[in-house]
């Protein structure tokens, strides 16, 4: 049932996705479902559903399969480093940064993968506007996905 | 278990670069698009959705586009008719003051009248022809529904008329019914006096006034005026008070004939 769970919240995901747009960018709700099963599940589990998620999202792509596949499992896994309470202390305003930061790496990793193995997907300077946008956009989100024991 | 769980992070990595050079270098080996069929036809399912619930706001916006659009054309079209028919007007008055013309063999120049006199008290008016159009001082200045006035002041291309309710204004005149004679005289106000009319002349309401040609300065037999007003109880002293409404409302003058 738990996994009927997360693939119908993937299918769900990847379907907004295709449908939501501010600005002419899309939000980058892949990387919160793997931020979601990290803070939530911890790392190892973090760090496969991000890879299944990111797997899934680079079969659907045109280009390698890879680059989503390791920026998801990096968000997965850091996510619960960060906010598990190893380290740090969950917050509002920590959930806050630490969404944009990990969205941030999820879409510096999917660049520097594709420029170095496949084409670069933009221009540099167009990539750097898309990933802060993206960041900005999830940034919200990081009020909502809280660790399971957080208050 | 954390030594375990870094390991397994480092083998992830390891995995997914080893993965990602073997594409750059032998292609893409597996293609995953098959996985976004369902995906495709969900967003092809959300899309008709979407379409069915919005058509009823799209047909609603679109009518209000085009009832907004409908309006905005019936506004030109307003505008236009306003316009068609001033022409028309227009082209009704021109006709009327051509064939004017054509029975005063006397005639000068077809003017317009262009603007009304600087001076507030002085009941003149600009027209647009002058001496270089043939007109002189002291000619008359007719509409086909009568008496305007008399040219005052001329330049090169234009004249000033000073019209007949102006105070300053005179012209020999005389009642069409009993022939009898008199000067018209302006008042200062929309109205004229028939000054010198005897008490034993017997002056009614409606009379007709017309020029008698006698001053030499308008030509005989122009609609000047009716009477409007009759007073036999001593107001003009000597003579009955005798008032005229002019045929030509000062107001609503827009093209004269200038006769000599």
């Amino acid at each position: 049932m738990k996994y009927l769970q997360w693939a119908a919240a993937a299918f769900l995901v990847f379907f907004l996705q295709g449908r939501i747009s501010v600005l002419g960018i899309t939000p980058d709700l892949t990387a919160l479902v793997a931020f979601c099963a990290g803070i939530r599940q911890g790392e190892t589990r973090g760090l496969f559903t991000g890879m299944v998620i990111g797997g899934l999202q680079d079969g659907m792509s045109l280009s390698i399969i890879g680059p989503n596949l390791l920026g998801k499992g990096l968000v997965g896994y850091f996510s619960s480093s960060f906010l598990s309470g190893g380290m740090l202390r969950w917050t509002p305003v920590l959930g806050i940064v630490a969404v944009s930061l990990l969205t941030l790496l999820d879409n510096t990793t999917v660049f520097f993968a594709r420029s170095l193995f496949d084409r670069p997907p933009a221009a540099l300077s167009t990539a750097v506007f898309v990933s802060v946008m993206q960041a900005i956009l999830n940034a919200p989100a990081g009020l909502c996905i809280r660790p399971p024991h957080a208050d | 278990m954390p030594r375990k769980r870094t390991l397994l992070f480092f083998a992830v990595i390891i995995s997914a670069f080893v993965l990602m050079s073997y594409q750059s270098k032998k292609g893409r080996q597996a293609s995953g698009t098959a996985l976004a069929g369902p995906l495709n036809a969900s967003h092809s399912a959300a899309r008709s959705v979407s379409d069915f619930l919005l058509r009823p706001f799209r047909m609603m916006a679109a009518r209000d586009e085009e009832n907004r659009r409908l309006r905005k054309q019936v506004e030109a079209l307003s505008i236009e008719k306003e316009r068609t028919q001033e022409a028309l007007i227009e082209n009704r008055r021109l006709k009327e003051l051509l064939k004017f013309r054509d029975t005063q063999p006397s005639a000068v120049a077809n003017a317009r009248v262009i603007a009304r006199g600087l001076d507030n008290w002085a009941h003149t008016v600009l027209i647009d022809k002058g001496s270089r159009d043939g007109v002189a001082r002291e000619m008359a200045a007719v509409t086909p529904k009568g008496l305007a006035g008399k040219v005052v002041s001329v330049s090169d291309g234009y004249a000033t008329l000073l019209l007949l309710s102006d105070i300053n204004f005179a012209a020999a005149v005389r009642l069409q019914g009993t022939r009898k004679e008199g000067v018209l005289a302006g008042t200062g106000s929309g109205k004229c006096v028939l000054k010198y009319m005897p008490y034993e002349e017997e002056v009614k309401p409606g009379d007709i006034v017309i020029t008698s040609g006698l001053d030499s300065l308008f030509p005989q037999g122009i609609p000047a005026g009716y009477v409007s007003k009759v007073d036999s109880g001593g107001k003009g002293g000597n003579f009955q008070y005798v008032e005229v409404i002019p045929f030509q409302d000062d107001t609503r003058m827009e093209e004269v004939l200038i006769v000599k």
